[in-house]
């Protein structure tokens, strides 16, 4: 169990650095399914994983290309902050098999915003989402 | 000047927006965080990436987590297995990252999201 969890956690960390994103999008189900949490505490847990700045790694690796806006990063840490206690608020008196499928409802939505394209150059937006070309 | 208070103010609701899915969900955040600031606001997919990263340095989980941590639902015991790996993971990460087409490996990543979200869903409200 105990090497399954150390796997884990490094699948979970390429995933980190390649997306830029916490990991507990991954983790939670993860936690969930693989080491059967309840959903409460899988989401708990990984709140905690998040404490340290796991990610500085990764973000060293987009520092040195430049990529990385600052101000922008500050600013969204601090309304993440006070964003984030609001929303345990809600979560916490949830049934836990409510706040399952929210989770799920909350992947599919965010799955739907990562897949668009940003519109940012006048290309016409394409019908569907093929970019395999040439 | 007054455009760039505005693109902060925009910026700091979308990041409390973030936070409470952060909060509700035990997660990071950034999933919501790349995306947005991508859409909204024109970042390349590197960009947005690197910047997320920044917001995630600080704790910003922290009061969500006490919240979590005072009706004990925190398994301190797999977080410490898990933080390791996570670091190490996100190095190696960080540097494939420079290398695969960031288009594709994101829509993989989304592709994989909806399934199992759909499925989370399904299971959790099928009876």
């Amino acid at each position: 169990m105990t090497l399954v969890i150390l796997l884990l956690g490094l699948g979970v960390g390429v995933l980190v650095g390649l997306l830029g994103i916490g990991g507990g999008v991954v983790l939670v189900p993860a936690m969930v399914y693989l080491l059967g949490m309840d959903q409460h505490l899988a989401q708990g847990t990984s709140l905690f994983i998040l404490l340290p700045p796991i990610g500085l790694g990764a973000l060293r690796e987009y520092w040195k290309q430049g990529q990385v806006d600052l101000r922008a990063g500050i600013l969204c840490a601090i309304g993440m902050l006070v964003g984030a206690y609001g929303g345990s608020l809600v979560a916490l008196p949830l049934a836990s098999r409510h706040l399952k499928g929210l989770f799920g409802c909350f992947l599919v939505v965010s799955a739907i915003l990562l897949w668009r394209k940003p519109e940012l150059e006048d290309k016409p937006v394409a019908a569907k989402g093929e970019t395999a070309g040439g | 000047m007054g455009k760039s208070v505005e693109r902060d103010a925009g910026i700091f609701a979308v990041a409390c927006l973030c936070g409470i899915a952060s909060g509700m969900f035990g997660i990071g955040g950034g999933v919501l965080l790349v995306p947005l600031l991508a859409l909204l606001y024109g970042f390349s997919q590197h960009r947005a990436q690197g910047t997320s990263l920044v917001a995630l340095i600080p704790p910003t989980g922290v009061l969500a987590l006490i919240a979590y941590a005072r009706e004990d639902f925190v398994s301190w015991r797999t977080g410490l297995l898990l933080i390791p790996g996570v670091f190490l993971g996100g190095i190696g990460g960080g540097r494939l990252a420079e290398k695969l087409p960031p288009e594709r490996m994101r829509q993989i990543f989304a592709g994989i999201l909806f399934a199992l979200g759909t499925w989370q869903a399904f299971s959790a409200w099928r009876r």
